[in-house]
């Protein structure tokens, strides 16, 4: 399913229990999703980029299982601004759920 | 070669050398754990290694995103020169006071010019004395916070508007095309380094971003 747009909210989303690499936060949408929201991986990397020259994520190097990742965790700025999507994203589900179900 | 080599170079295109190493790096250990993941299912490693990449998606599409996000091979040329230029005067104690005496005399003198009724002359002066405190005067002066710097980047533009106003008068209009194949190395720095200060972080920034 496309979800364009709403990727930066489900990175943040991932985020917010505990640090994690790229390769994690991709898992953790199929899998919460259970597979509805697919995306390619590739695009995944320039969103997180993206989110840490916004200052809504910051990243540092570590070594898993002798392999060089690259971890991400949420900043303060990226918990408010992951709560003002989710509010948001709440008023327009709602909405279009009005409209589908008066048709 | 094999297809993560592929996909990598294609991705990496145009990118600088230290955002196309860590773009390497990250999808490196990206593909290996989605390659095992597809093992450990059952795949043999011929397939898993074509499941990895075709997880990955289009290697351009990834490469147009990442060159809007980190910097590009001409952005990272841009602020390594900018560097090695204010690098230079900054060194110089003698040429930043020449450097800073520069607009400041060319304003006197179009002041004096223009008291006398040379008003041409002191026209010129003041083109000069502006062109010259907006790119030689302007790093010495406080400017080096993120809203400063905005409200800096503002009056520059305006002081640009006012020189070309001052240097063609009416005819700045008919003579654009003079301006713009003039002005377009410029205009490219600027909308440059307006790219690459979406790329950093504040705290990230040189001295030349700020300005």
């Amino acid at each position: 399913m496309n979800f364009k747009g709403t990727l930066p909210t489900l990175i943040l989303e991932a985020l917010r229990h505990e640090p994690t690499h790229g390769y994690r936060i991709a898992q953790q949408i199929k899998e919460r999703s259970r597979g509805v929201l697919d995306f390619k991986e590739g695009t995944l990397y320039p969103a997180l980029h993206k989110l840490e020259n916004e200052g809504l994520v910051k990243s540092h190097n570590s070594v898993e299982n002798g392999r060089p990742r690259r971890y991400y965790r949420i900043t303060e700025s990226g918990r408010k601004a992951l709560s003002k999507d989710r509010a948001h994203w709440r008023e327009v589900s709602q909405a279009v759920t009005v409209i589908l179900g008066e048709a | 070669m094999t297809r993560l080599d592929v996909w990598l170079n294609e991705a990496t295109r145009r990118l600088s050398r230290d955002s196309a190493a860590q773009v390497r790096a990250e999808i490196q250990a990206h593909y290996e754990s989605a390659r095992e993941a597809a093992m450990s299912g059952g795949a043999r490693a011929d397939d898993a290694d074509q499941q990895a990449i075709a997880a990955l998606g289009d290697a351009r599409t990834a490469n147009c995103q990442y060159r809007k996000v980190l910097l590009t091979a001409s952005e990272a040329r841009i602020l390594h020169q900018g560097n090695w230029e204010a690098r230079a005067i900054c060194s110089r104690v003698w040429l930043k006071r020449t450097l800073l005496a520069l607009p400041l005399a060319a304003l006197i003198v179009a002041t004096v010019f223009f008291l006398r009724g040379s008003l041409e002359t002191a026209r010129i002066l003041l083109v000069a004395g502006l062109g010259t405190s907006l790119f030689f005067a302007a790093p010495m002066l406080p400017v080096y916070t993120a809203s400063r710097s905005r409200i800096y980047r503002v009056i520059k533009w305006l002081a640009i508007i006012a020189m070309l106003a001052l240097a063609f008068g009416p005819d700045a209009l008919k003579q654009s095309w003079l301006l713009i194949s003039c002005l377009w190395v410029f205009f490219h720095i600027e909308r440059t380094r307006a790219s690459i200060r979406r790329k950093l972080q504040v705290a990230d920034w040189p001295k030349q971003l700020y300005l």
